[in-house]
């Protein structure tokens, strides 16, 4: 116990960290209980964008997994956020089941382009149609940038060679609105009381979870699930803060060392 | 209004270079329209002294089928005057002993039989088109990304292109997705690459500074060829926008409507051909 309280939040990253698709990683349920009888504060953070909050949220607690719909923040409701901000209609190539987090937003005649996970949507087709509105002047709003994803058959292209694909083609800059985006982070805190000095953040992601996090000022811990790839401790600078091999032994050393 | 100031070096040339699609013609699902005047005015460049090669990305057919379309839309064209990445890049596989996997048109398939492409170890990328569906793309980039050195060829970087149906996004953008999953930077066979424009003025057998390239694309056609000391016209035909004049990096060294009016002023400047 080395008593120094300087932590007041913990943001955890969902699949790859928490679970794997319908599986939990081993451990983690219990772990995040441990972090929970801490005095710290706990939120979900996460680029996961093919399914709404509420799809989410069910599916981490039939893993059991003990967490509320409020404490989930997601890379959905920020790109929702900036349209009505803006008062734009997007054309929205999100999968079927993401759908419902955009629910009452007008996409008649779409001025917008937002692009989220979605296979089905990343076809020579639509690509062309978001390609000639973002062409006409209409802005790219990215869900988030990720280069790729673990899926149960493999590793799967993310969003993120799709949006780079039409940034190259139309010679314009999405605006990014997940991680690893600063004020992703850092509105996640804001709404906690706290500075990003104060809180760190886990996940499987080395530049979206942990390099985005300690760009916005806080310690970032990598695990080796999911995504993690060997080696990819080393493709952000300054490295991780930490690198374990799994959410338990990332709460074990918050608990024994920060906590 | 055409921009003639380029005409003045019209008496020195020795050659043209002209890109295929969104000069000469149009594509589209019928398989393409010539553009008004072209047909005529490729004859009148074969007619005069200067040597003429026709330099494309064009990579949804084969040379011999898309020339074989050419020849029937009424050009005057043969194989041999075609310059294209698909044998291009054969040569460079071949030449470096790799197999790859083809992420292609199906129309381009037969360039690249002989090719062993089990077990492969790099990933080639031409305009696919319909071809480019998530599946065919993650396909690719699982070969990429299992390689210790992921290698990636890109026939063509265009951005995009115009078909009779509207602006499509070019291979170009497709090779960005790629290069962006796996952190690589593709090697680029065809324009705007050196080694590909070389390849045609060894063939023509001249030097940089007599030659002309013509093409609809600012960057790979027109800065393509001034960087390897060509001069570069830019045609209003094809994916031509207006915003393409105030590019931060490529001046084109003219602009003309389109190639029958770009052959009128060279022909009429070196006073070979009235118009």
């Amino acid at each position: 116990m080395s008593g120094r309280r300087v932590l007041k939040a913990v943001l955890v990253d969902l699949s790859g960290t928490l679970h794997i698709e319908d599986t939990a990683v081993a451990g983690a349920q219990e772990a995040l209980c441990r972090l929970r009888r801490a005095a710290v504060a706990v939120r979900f953070v996460t680029n996961t964008t093919k399914e709404c909050k509420r799809n989410l949220l069910e599916r981490l607690q039939r893993l059991n997994f003990d967490l509320q719909e409020e404490e989930i923040f997601t890379s959905l409701s920020a790109a929702r956020r900036l349209l009505e901000q803006n008062q734009q209609r997007p054309l929205l190539l999100v999968e079927e089941s993401a759908l419902e987090d955009f629910t009452g937003l007008d996409t008649s005649n779409p001025n917008a382009v937002v692009v989220g996970l979605a296979p089905e949507h990343f076809n020579y087709q639509t690509l062309n149609t978001a390609f000639r509105l973002v062409l006409e002047g209409a802005p790219l709003v990215a869900v988030h940038k990720a280069r790729y994803y673990q899926r149960g058959d493999g590793l799967a292209l993310g969003p993120g060679p799709f949006v780079a694909a039409l940034e190259f083609a139309t010679g314009c800059s999405a605006t990014v609105v997940g991680k690893p985006q600063k004020t992703f982070f850092t509105q996640v805190l804001s709404e906690l009381g706290c500075s990003p000095g104060e809180a760190v953040m886990i996940g499987d992601d080395a530049r979206d979870d942990v390099g985005g996090a300690q760009e916005a000022g806080m310690m970032g811990i990598l695990v080796r699930t999911g995504k993690y790839r060997a080696g990819d401790e080393s493709k952000i600078a300054p490295p991780p803060y930490l690198t374990c091999d799994s959410f338990p032994d990332a709460v074990d050393h918050l608990l024994k060392n920060l906590l | 209004m055409a921009d003639t100031s380029w005409t003045s070096s019209a008496k020195s040339l020795k050659g043209v270079i002209l890109d295929l699609c969104g000069v000469l013609y149009d594509s589209g699902e019928d398989g393409g329209t010539p553009i008004p005047g072209s047909v005529e005015a490729v004859k009148r460049l074969k007619a005069s002294d200067l040597k003429l090669r026709f330099c494309t990305n064009e990579t949804q057919a084969s040379r011999e089928k898309f020339v074989a379309k050419l020849q029937r839309m009424g050009f005057d064209i043969s194989v041999c005057e075609v310059f294209s990445p698909a044998p291009a890049a054969l040569a460079v596989l071949r030449d470096r002993g790799l197999r790859p996997h083809l992420l292609v048109y199906d129309g381009l398939l037969a360039e690249f039989e002989s090719v062993d492409k089990s077990n492969p170890n790099c990933v080639v990328i031409g305009d696919a088109a319909e071809n480019f569906s998530y599946q065919n793309l993650n396909d690719a980039f699982r070969v990429l990304i299992g390689l210790e050195k992921p290698v990636l060829f890109s026939l063509g970087k265009g951005r995009y292109y115009k078909e009779t149906d509207g602006l499509k996004l070019d291979v170009g953008a497709y090779m960005k997705a790629l290069e962006y999953a796996c952190d690589v930077e593709a090697e680029v066979i065809g324009k705007p690459s050196p080694a590909f424009f070389n390849s045609v003025l060894r063939d023509m057998g001249l030097e940089p500074h007599q030659v002309l390239m013509m093409g609809d694309d600012l960057v790979n056609d027109v800065g393509g060829a001034q960087h390897c000391g060509m001069k570069g016209l830019q045609v209003r035909t094809g994916k031509y926008r207006p915003s393409d004049q105030e590019h931060p990096t490529v001046t084109a060294d003219g602009t003309v409507d389109d190639l029958a009016q770009a052959v009128d002023l060279l022909l009429g400047e070196r006073g070979g051909v009235s118009p």
